[in-house]
């Protein structure tokens, strides 16, 4: 039986980074490449080295699939094709290829930044990395090779986030990445047609929770930065380079704009022109309403958010500032933060997840003396917010989509296993769809039941119709026919017609089978007793006694002979086609029984 | 009596590193009672990790009970999980693999074992019989836990006596892969051990007495090996194949004597397929001197295999035995012929009759075999990626033990190349079918143009150049070559110009080479062009590459020259991709040193303007809004410097000091630090040419000279504003920016203060005149150097005065300033104590940050 086999290297129950291996129909796929961010020894890189036990990865992997430019998606990339040895072909869409390298390139420079680091991929290998992989367009079939193909869908979530769909054949596993199934300031929804895969791959982050309206969470971003602007303070925002900082950009704007508040708002890094660059290079893939915007006015142009120099954060007076890197662990953020830190009136609002160890951590986590450099305590007297914005589906999104896509089985990955587990019952429950929830390294095989389209002659179709039956999606039902497996196609057609298109001549199969009856009387006779007996049970059937002394019951064929051996025992040969197999067991058995002593 | 012995200090400056510091002492109890907790939730995983390299540094050098007498909370949360009714799967799995690391030591085992905790964790009555079982976490840690464990007799004992051998060999099949092979690794480590520590007398095929434990794990493996379960026999086998790659000892081949019958039975056997485990268990023995330098059986053994496995197979187990340095001729005759194998069909299946001759006299296995896979798609691009694979392997070998036949492996890939641009399509029925396999298939190209890129540094493939060219020009050309696949064609032909060089030296082919390297940048010309910005780059890269070797060579030079591609490389300054301005600046520096820097510029018109060009690399410098670009600019402006391309002393001042001013703002911190590389090697240029004695090869000069000396280059450096420059980046908010620039004024305080004059200057740290590391500390954590550092007025410190200059420098304490940035390089807080504050802070914060990744 057909199967597919997913083993999850990254991402089974747990959320660090995503590797997922996936067999199907003889085809080996990775499903992103991810790196965990706490770690800086070579756990951070999934263990490429269960892959395959022997051979190369290029010849074992067909193709490696990035679902977004997330670094927990696809920051081990460079270093599986560089460092590793993949040569393999790498799959992503076109705004994932443009934005992947630059959040690599941030994070490379951040982490070379950090003594004592090693195997670690450089600038050329992230370029070199990024020559091999092939962009894709929504909803572009891809043919990998003559059998593989995929496909991706919209996931929301980030810019460029897609869903997946690999197919080999007709057995097919859809991968989601990460998604969103509700729209926010600047992305669309998730969408898949229905595609009716084997497998869907989810992701389970929210798995239990039904999340607030992300309405909510942007307000009360605006009031705690309303308010400690209008208090005189200043509001540190450490962000990566791309991603929420843009979300957050085009929140603050326009809130400035209708409240036309004055304090200045900057960001940080050079990079934000690039990144607004590939929101403008890539409109057709936010939202609609930044879309129709776009025809009067670039969302992206930004009217009240200026470059930062490092001299401003000593200005006096409120100010907003976007400053990388997000975790507050070096650079211009970490300066900020330290310059900044002391006052009550500031605030610094962290937008995202922060690895232990680093100082946006510590602050999370309520620390408020700080242990810096050379012994030195920073006393952290300005506020601490945590705001998250991350747009994943919540569970009721994740329904939503199996509704969707009305797949055989659903796999849960990239979550927690308690609340996977969850999820999982009601995934059952609902969709009476099997769902699995490996952990990493554990190789779930799913047993497909693939549907194997056949062609009908229209002479059979013509005769089920004469019959009356029209043909019904929703009701299926028997048909009897010849199947032709001939060039790789299935054809259906009657009997005849498949004699005629093989050249074969017809052949009839008999069974017969010998019942030894104990019957002193003459041959004739017994053969009228038999005959006698059968029409009085098989009262249904035409029952004939043949001029030949044999009798018939439909198409079976009795006949009696004396023993050899015993004249008081007569042999009945009963034979029957295989049509009538049912009655002509019946038969049998009956006669095995013997005749009543009353049937004469 | 206690031992003592030197250790590296490294190893002593860890040990203080991660030491049981009395702050950490203090915090551990609470962090314990925390994690035994089950009302609160799970702890980061990472923290959990950390915790534990934590203990293995603590507990590695020592052996004593100090660690857990002196922390009783450790066996105390030990004890607490073992009562835990529904312990966590994570926080059971974190406390085997803990009790493992403390049992490490025989001391700490027995301390444990007073109440019977280890037992208690790796027995049969514990984890291993409950629900939690069931999660491949808690699996994981055991096993981990018992391998941490292992390293001494009661461990041991405590395992087999318990039957964890048998749980330990039921893991080897478990689910998740982790575990199995985790398992496979505990077995091996514990055979070893049990061998090495409990033989009394060395073991021998006749008197094979081994120890208890060694010997329960003997039988399974024998017991498995006989059993008709193939998941059984490659446990075994993938058990045995860690063992002799782990473990050199004589013993091992005492218990492959026992195995060696059956295993040589699976070579042949058709109903037990475990034929692909056998290249890499032969493999790991060959690498073996206990195997290796047996006389006949094992390389009867080798030899057998290499027949009877298929070529896939068999591949891996040829090339490896290539790579031995000790191995019978004949075996290596034979490995070879299996990896050629392939090739030799490719040749023969593409001329029939047969032009040339094949590559090989005999096939080791039937020739049938080969074409048979070969000739099915779903097997032949299979079997030729890994072949080519291998041979690429071979080839990059710097000493090959076996004549490779170059012309006819040349010949071979050519051909493969051939059929997969449907360049070739031979009568032959085999032919054919191969082409028609091979056309387009982008993965066996790619593995053929590396072969060849290898090949071309052998000697002896001469013969066949031209037409050799004639395929890689077609490739350059050809719409159909991807753009990986191009890139690897660059790569080859750069590599095989380069040959073609060294053969035109050789002999009078000058005109050939001319005419191929007219047709090579015509090619070139458009691939500049092309709308793909990877072919772009990756033709950029190709004739920088072009320039580095051959930029000496006449032909080169006037072809180049006399083609489109310097303007049109110049044009890509101005591409909108980054990635491939970086690359065009490159090229356009390395054209440099064929136009305008060369000895004798070439007479081409006036298009090579030496002004224009730096004027745009400037302005890229300053202008272009991504780093990748202005990184490019500054490295090769180093390089400019470096060779001397800069001009007089005066014109390079300007030419820097225009730079530095440039690169002192740019965000990219990777600019900055290529202004200060700069100015290193402008500094040390400066002061060789101004013959100060420092430089090797100035002239010894007296102390009159040289104090002149000295103060002119201080000027220099001070006209040049290198000084606010290299100042600013001591407190750079990038680390290793500060650390280069602390580097460069170290270097230029050795230069101008003698060594005797700076020891008398050190102690008045603190003195009216001299700013001391409080002073630099105060001003670096107030974050802008240029604020506290008065640039004027009637105290401060003009950064273009030379003796200003001179007082700053001297007055510094640069190395411990150095030592400061080198320790703290990062703000990711590693100390253990850290880790314990960070646990603690997040016990009962909101459980949503966990999973918020993005």
């Amino acid at each position: 039986m057909p199967e597919i086999k997913v083993t999850p290297l990254g991402a089974g129950q747990d959320v660090g980074r995503s590797c997922i291996l996936v067999s199907i129909a003889g085809k080996n796929v990775m499903l992103d490449c991810g790196m965990h961010m706490g770690y800086n020894d070579d756990r951070r890189f999934p263990d490429f080295s269960y892959i395959t036990q022997n051979g190369r990865l290029t010849d074992f992997l067909d193709c490696v699939i990035i679902s977004h430019f997330h670094l927990d998606h696809c920051g081990a990339l460079p270093y599986f094709s560089e460092m590793v040895g993949y040569d393999g072909p790498i799959y992503m869409t076109h705004p994932t290829k443009a934005i992947c390298p630059i959040l690599l390139e941030d994070y490379r420079k951040i982490t070379v930044d950090k003594k004592g680091e090693t195997n670690f991929f450089t600038s050329q290998m992230i370029k070199d990395c990024m020559k091999k992989v092939v962009a894709v367009h929504l909803h572009q079939t891809v043919q990998v090779d003559e059998e593989l193909e995929i496909k991706a869908y919209y996931a929301g979530h980030v810019l460029g986030a897609a869903m997946f769909q690999i197919k080999v054949g007709c057995e097919s596993v859809v991968y989601t990445g990460d998604y969103n199934m509700t729209p926010d300031r600047h992305l669309g929804a998730a969408w898949i047609d229905k595609c009716r895969p084997d497998l869907l791959i989810s992701e389970s982050t929210y798995a239990t929770t039904i999340r607030d309206s992300k309405r909510c969470r942007e307000r009360d971003f605006l009031k705690k930065v309303h308010e400690t602007v209008e208090r005189g303070g200043k509001v540190l925002i450490p962000v990566f380079a791309l991603g929420r900082a843009q979300e957050l950009c085009i929140l603050l704007e326009t809130f400035w704009e209708r409240m036309n508040l004055k304090a200045p708002i900057y960001f940080s890094t050079g990079l934000t022109e690039k990144a607004n660059h590939y929101y403008k290079l890539f409109i057709t893939w936010t939202n609609q309403k930044i879309r129709k915007t776009f025809v009067q006015r670039n969302m992206f142009e930004f009217k009240h958010i200026k470059a930062f120099d490092r001299a401003f954060a000593d200005n006096p007076g409120p100010m907003v500032v976007f400053a990388t890197p997000g975790m507050l662990h070096a650079g211009q953020s970490l300066q900020i933060f330290r310059k900044w830190a002391g006052n009550e009136k500031n605030m610094v609002i962290m937008p995202g997840y922060c690895v232990q160890g680093t100082v946006g951590h510590k602050i999370l986590s309520g620390q408020r003396k700080l242990e810096m450099e050379g012994r030195q305590i920073l006393e952290v007297k300005m506020q601490v917010e945590y705001m998250s914005f991350s747009a994943h589906a919540d569970a009721k999104g994740i329904m939503q989509l199996i509704r969707q896509a009305e797949p055989r089985n659903v796999l849960l990955v990239h979550g927690e296993a308690k609340k996977m587990e969850f999820l999982k019952q009601k995934i059952e429950q609902e969709f009476h769809v099997s769902c699995y929830m490996p952990a990493n390294g554990e190789t779930t095989t799913i047993f497909t039941n693939p549907s194997i389209p056949v062609d009908i002659s229209l002479g059979l179709l013509k005769r089920e119709t004469a019959i009356g039956l029209l043909p019904d999606v929703k009701k299926p039902k028997l048909m009897h026919g010849t199947l032709i497996m001939k060039d790789n196609s299935f054809r259906l057609v009657s009997p005849e017609q498949a004699l005629k298109e093989l050249g074969l001549a017809e052949h009839q199969l008999r069974f017969t089978c010998r019942v030894h009856i104990q019957d002193p009387r003459k041959e004739h006779e017994t053969v009228l007793r038999v005959y006698n007996h059968l029409k009085g049970i098989l009262k249904d059937y035409s029952v004939q006694h043949l001029p030949d002394g044999s009798i018939t019951v439909e198409s079976i064929l009795i006949q009696a002979t004396a023993h050899s051996e015993d004249q008081g025992t007569k042999v009945l040969l009963v034979s029957w086609t295989y049509q009538d197999e049912e009655l002509g067991s019946y038969l049998t058995s009956l006669l095995k029984k013997g005749l009543p002593q009353s049937t004469s | 009596m206690a031992m003592s012995f030197q250790k590296p200090w490294f190893l002593a400056r860890a040990r203080r590193r991660f030491a049981m510091t009395r702050e950490c002492a203090v915090l551990l109890p609470r962090v314990c009672a925390a994690l035994a907790d089950p009302r609160q939730p799970g702890s980061d995983d990472t923290c959990l990790e950390k915790l534990l390299d934590w203990f293995q540094e603590l507990t590695l050098f020592d052996s004593t009970v100090q660690l857990v007498q002196d922390n009783p909370c450790l066996t105390e949360f030990i004890t607490s999980v073992l009562a835990l009714p529904e312990p966590s799967p994570s926080i059971l799995s974190f406390t085997l693999r803990l009790a493992g690391i403390l049992a490490a030591s025989e001391n700490r085992f027995q301390h444990l074992q007073q109440e019977k905790l280890l037992a208690r964790l790796f027995g049969r009555d514990g984890p291993l019989n409950s629900a939690v079982w069931e999660d491949a976490s808690v699996r994981s840690g055991w096993v981990q836990g018992v391998h941490n464990m292992m390293h001494h007799q009661p461990a041991l004992h405590l395992l087999c006596s318990g039957g964890g051998i048998d749980v330990i060999f039921t893991l080897q099949g478990d689910p998740s892969l982790f575990v199995a092979s985790a398992a496979s690794q505990l077995l091996v480590h514990m055979l070893t051990l049990s061998v090495e520590s409990e033989t009394t007398k060395p073991l021998s095929t006749k008197d094979c007495d081994w120890p208890a434990c060694a010997q329960m794990i003997i039988k399974r493996i024998e017991d498995s090996l006989q059993s008709s379960s193939a998941s059984h026999i490659e446990q075994s086998l993938k058990l045995l194949t860690s063992l002799f790659g782990s473990c050199r000892a004589t013993w091992t081949e005492v218990l492959w004597l026992g195995v060696a019958k059956q295993i040589e039975s699976f070579l042949t056997e058709e109903t037990v397929q475990v034929q692909h485990m056998l290249a890499n268990l032969l493999l790991n023995m060959a690498w073996s001197p206990v195997f290796r330098d047996t006389e006949g059986s094992f390389w009867a053994l080798v030899t057998s295999a290499l027949e009877h496995l298929t070529p896939v197979q068999a591949g891996p187990l040829a090339v490896g035995i290539l790579r031995l340095y000790k191995c019978p001729q004949d075996v290596r005759i034979q490995a070879l012929t299996v990896l050629l194998q392939p090739m030799d069909c490719i040749l023969r299946a593409a001329s029939q009759p047969l032009e040339y001759a094949g590559l090989l006299d005999e096939s080791v296995s039937d020739p049938v075999t080969v074409e048979s896979l070969l000739s099915s798609r779903s097997s032949c691009a299979n079997l030729l990626c890994q072949t080519l694979a291998h041979l690429e392997e071979l080839l990059s070998l710097s000493r090959l033990p076996v004549d490779l036949p170059y012309t006819s492996l040349l010949r071979s890939l050519m051909t493969i190349l051939q059929f997969c641009n449907g360049f070739l399509s031979p009568a032959s029925p085999l032919g054919s079918t191969i082409s028609r396999i091979l056309i387009n298939c982008f993965r066996v190209q790619r593995s053929a143009l590396d072969v060849l890129a290898a090949l071309s540094e052998r000697k002896g493939s001469d013969t066949l150049i031209e037409s050799l060219f004639d395929l890689l020009l077609a490739y350059l050309e050809s719409p159909n070559t991807s753009p990986t696949v191009l890139k690897k064609t660059f790569q080859a032909t750069s590599k095989w110009l380069v040959r073609l060089q060294e053969l035109s030296c050789s002999n009078s082919q000058g005109q050939q080479t001319e005419k191929i390297l007219e047709d090579v940048f015509l090619v070139l010309q458009k691939r500049l062009c092309s709308p793909c910005w990877e072919v772009r780059d990756s033709s950029l890269e190709f004739l920088t590459v072009l320039i580095k070797c051959l930029r000496d060579q006449d032909e080169f030079r006037q072809s180049l020259l006399s083609s489109e591609v310097p303007r049109l490389t110049e044009n890509l300054l101005e591409d909108p991709e980054s990635y491939v301005r970086a690359s065009a600046v490159t090229a356009v520096g390395h054209l440099a040193f064929i136009t305008y820097f060369a000895p004798e510029p070439p007479v081409v018109g006036n298009q090579y303007n030496k002004e224009n060009t730096v004027a745009k690399l400037q302005e890229i410098l300053s202008t272009d809004p991504e780093g990748f670009p202005r990184r490019a600019v500054i490295s090769i402006f180093i390089k400019w410097l470096r060779q001397g391309c800069t001009g007089q002393l005066e014109d390079t001042e300007q030419f820097v000091s225009r730079v530095i001013q440039t690169v002192e703002h740019d965000l990219d911190w990777e600019v900055r630090l290529g202004g200060l590389e700069l100015i290193e090697v402008f500094c040390s240029q400066t002061i060789c040419q101004l013959g100060l004695p420092q430089c090797p090869y100035a002239p010894v000069s007296s102390a009159v000279t040289s104090s002149i000396h000295w103060n002119e280059s201080l000027q220099v450096f001070c006209r040049a504003k290198l000084f606010s420059f290299l100042f600013r980046s001591l407190c750079d908010c990038d680390k290793p920016v500060g650390q280069r620039a602390c580097d460069v004024l170290l270097g230029l305080r050795s230069n101008f203060y003698p060594v005797s004059t700076l020891e008398g200057s050190q102690g008045t740290g603190d003195s009216a005149v001299g700013h001391g590391i409080a002073w630099l500390q105060r001003t670096l954590r107030q974050g802008s150097l240029a604020q506290n550092f008065p640039t004027d007025g009637s105290n401060g410190v003009d950064f273009q005065d030379p003796e200003n200059m001179m007082i700053a420098l001297g007055a510094i304490e640069l190395e411990e300033l150095h030592d400061e940035l080198n320790r703290s390089s990062d703000h990711v807080e590693k100390s253990p104590q850290s880790l314990l504050q960070d646990i603690l802070a997040t016990v009962g914060t909101i459980e949503e940050n966990e999973a918020d990744c993005y």
